[in-house]
């Protein structure tokens, strides 16, 4: 009888610290799960903002790439360097003597040079995306209810 | 040992683990937070934290009319140091190969990479050069050089490079370089325009820069905007014609053993120039020559473009708006006769033909082709007067901007009776292109008035603007009528007549041309230089349908003083060549061309 006192008493010593770190734990654990969460989501953001940083260095580098292209392209098709070009093949400049004219009824010359347009000015922003991705949950409750934007 | 002390033992491992992780991660916080590099942080965190940065958007392109790449914006780069990386090996062997790669003085580089920068609170340089001219500009690599210093640092048996970091900057780049320098002017190293097109258009080919939220951090990471860019240009150049003038010229300037020139070429309809070619050339590419040096130069500039800065005495082609004035105001005939005396006295002063010679009788037309400047003077004086000589001379726009669009334009000077020193011997030496100054450009202006049926055209070089929102094209500019069409054409037949006998240089076979020469002393503080002259010829055609206006000078020529000798040949290459890239044939092939339909 001595015994099974001792033993009931030891089960209820135990179980009363079991109890209490249960009503601890469990917000800490909670916690640490949204804690994990919003981790987890703000880690894929960074790695996401991080990605479109390098995208924009990419981007960087591939137009002053067009725009080094571009330079050794006009380079190439200057005046000058297919004057050198043609009189090494052995070609000379013509004079009139040795066109012959003719008369083409209906001939339409070239339509005048006209270069591609600059591109117009874009606001910074989130581009295409939805306010879904951006907007807090404060901003889509105000949103709902109707009373205008949070911001 | 017991469950619980292996227990007890297990946790202690895992607490001494994660205590050692949580003092490394302490450590490093300090060491980031007040180690060596603490500075470097804190100024990246800075401009990475900057809640606005202003960013300048592509600088526009300038195309030629047939589409041709004028002037673009290749990848330059900055080369920057990160002091708080540098050792003294990499001090030593960046200045090393820096000088080597670039030409550039040793001690200069080396100095720079030692000064205390550290204690002026300074953690990152930009190092710099010394221009010939004593300027003082950031060091600018192009593509391959820093594609060089890149496989350098990325190689681990390279020389040690370690702190030096290239930053990539938009540099104006013009692929044609010195064939259009004088037209284009030129971008300096803060992107600023000046001279020529990119200082007449700056503000359009520049575009807005905005400002716009920066930085390095990923979380707040968000596509950058496109800034608006500048305007693209097409110019009314013709770069094919244009390095055929420029060949023709330098090879001109070569022969003739003379100092410089300038030829344009316009289009008198509609006042597009095709041409414009100034020798010296201009590389703008390599400006600095062209700049003031320190301290300098801010009461005079240089003269960038001749062709519109550059002032002189026209001699013998200002003839031609002597008689257009003195036909349109109906004072001579083209057959009226003047007996040549060889001298006319003039408020005192005696003037006397080019060669101190008397002609005797001539028409107007034989005073136009021997060039006489004692008939000139005569019309000036006795037939047309003071006022009107001068009111025709203003209506031509003589010693007033023509307003092309291309900075750094001049008025050159002419004296009127409103003028306190003018005197009765002005108009007497005006008349004949002395005592008066114009530009290149102001002088085709107003001889196009003549080509052009009398309506005078103002000149340009902008054809078409291509913005974000659609294209302009500016309308021609009337800048009005000095002359009747019916004078402008006795006073072309005039020409063409005195052209065919006084030089036959300027002639081209199967094409009707009217032209005028020069040969103009060049004023100096005793009054004309003995020794030089400016040749000029200034002629256009074909007469049927005038398309272009050509105006060349050289200056002091050795081989000849003549514009006849010097300038026609000039002409006459140029026109040859030219009709055929203008796609204009010979005045005489409708007949035949008639008389092949009719057979």
């Amino acid at each position: 009888m001595k015994r099974r006192k001792k033993q009931a008493y030891k089960k209820g010593e135990a179980r009363l610290p079991t109890r209490v770190s249960d009503r601890v734990l469990l917000p800490v654990v909670a916690f640490l799960l949204i804690s994990g969460f919003y981790l987890a989501v703000h880690s894929r953001h960074a790695r996401v903002g991080r990605e479109v940083l390098l995208l924009e260095d990419r981007k960087a580098e591939l137009l002053r790439e067009q725009a080094e292209l571009t330079t050794t392209l006009a380079e190439l098709t200057s005046p000058a360097h297919l004057l050198e070009q043609a009189e090494a093949l052995g070609f000379r400049p013509a004079t009139y003597t040795d066109l012959d004219f003719l008369e083409i009824p209906g001939y339409v010359p070239p339509a005048p040079f006209v270069p591609e347009r600059p591109p117009a000015g874009l606001a910074q922003g989130d581009g295409a995306l939805a306010p879904a991705y951006t907007e807090t949950l404060g901003e889509r409750i105000y949103d709902w209810l109707g009373w205008g934007s949070a911001q | 040992m017991s469950l619980r002390a292996l227990s007890r033992q297990r946790i202690k491992v895992i607490f001494g683990i994660m205590l050692l992780f949580t003092v490394a991660i302490i450590v490093q916080l300090i060491r980031v937070q007040y180690g060596p590099y603490a500075p470097v942080f804190a100024k990246r965190v800075e401009v990475a934290e900057a809640l606005e940065n202003e960013v300048t958007p592509t600088r526009g392109l300038v195309f030629d009319r047939d589409g041709d790449l004028l002037a673009t914006n290749a990848p330059m780069y900055y080369v920057e140091v990160e002091i708080i990386q540098l050792t003294p090996t990499s001090r030593r062997e960046i200045a090393g190969v820096l000088s080597q790669v670039l030409n550039l003085p040793y001690d200069d580089l080396r100095n720079q990479l030692e000064a205390d920068w550290e204690g002026a609170e300074q953690y990152r340089i930009r190092l710099r050069r010394t221009t010939e001219s004593g300027n003082n500009w950031p060091i600018i690599v192009d593509q391959v050089v820093a594609d060089m210093l890149n496989a350098f640092l990325a190689d681990p048996d390279a020389p040690d490079l370690s702190g030096l970091d290239l930053v990539p900057a938009p540099q104006r780049s013009y692929p044609v370089g010195a064939l259009i320098g004088h037209v284009m002017g030129f971008v300096n190293q803060l992107g600023e325009g000046y001279f020529g097109i990119e200082g007449y258009y700056d503000d359009w080919l520049t575009g807005q820069a905005i400002l716009v939220d920066s930085g390095d951090v990923p979380l707040q990471a968000s596509r950058l905007p496109d800034t608006p860019a500048g305007v693209n240009l097409v110019l009314t150049l013709d770069l094919d014609i244009q390095q055929m003038v420029t060949d023709i010229l330098a090879e001109a300037i070569e022969d003739s053993g003379a100092e410089s020139g300038q030829v344009i070429v316009m289009d008198p309809r509609n006042g597009e120039i095709l041409a414009m070619v100034a020798i010296p050339q201009l590389d703008p590419n390599n400006y600095e020559p062209w700049l003031p040096e320190d301290g300098e130069g801010e009461e005079e500039e240089p003269v960038i473009n001749p062709i519109v800065a550059g002032q002189f005495e026209p001699g013998s082609t200002f003839k031609v708006l002597t008689m257009a004035a003195a036909l349109d105001a109906g004072v001579i005939e083209p057959d009226d006769i003047f007996v040549d005396e060889g001298v006319i006295e003039v408020g005192g002063v005696q003037i006397r033909n080019w060669n101190g010679g008397k002609w005797g009788p001539q028409t107007m037309t034989g005073c136009m082709e021997h060039s006489l400047n004692v008939c000139l003077a005569y019309i000036a004086v006795e037939k047309l007067h003071a006022n009107l000589f001068y009111e025709y001379m203003e209506a031509f726009g003589i010693g007033q901007l023509t307003g092309i669009d291309l900075a750094g334009e001049v008025a050159g000077q002419m004296r009127t009776p409103r003028h306190p020193e003018w005197t009765d011997a002005d108009l007497g030496t005006n008349s004949f292109g002395q005592g008066i100054s114009t530009t290149p450009i102001q002088l085709v202006t107003a001889v196009g008035a003549i080509a052009n049926g009398g309506v005078m055209v103002q000149p340009h070089l902008v054809r078409t603007v291509v913005g974000p929102e659609g294209e302009y094209w500016p309308q021609t500019t009337v800048l009005g009528q000095p002359i009747s069409a019916e004078a402008a054409e006795t006073l072309t037949r005039m020409l063409q007549e005195s052209l065919e006998g006084e030089t036959n240089f300027a002639r081209v076979a199967g094409y009707q041309i009217a032209g005028k020469t020069g040969t103009a002393q060049i004023p100096d503080e005793f009054g004309y230089d003995p020794t030089w002259t400016i040749a000029s010829f200034i002629g256009w055609g074909p007469l049927s349908d005038p398309r272009f206006v050509v105006l060349v000078r050289i200056d002091r020529p050795e081989s000849s003083p003549w514009g006849s000798v010097v300038a026609a040949p000039v002409f006459h290459d140029i026109v040859e060549r030219l009709v055929v890239m203008l796609e204009l044939p010979p005045d005489d092939l409708p007949q035949d061309l008639a008389a092949e339909q009719v057979e």
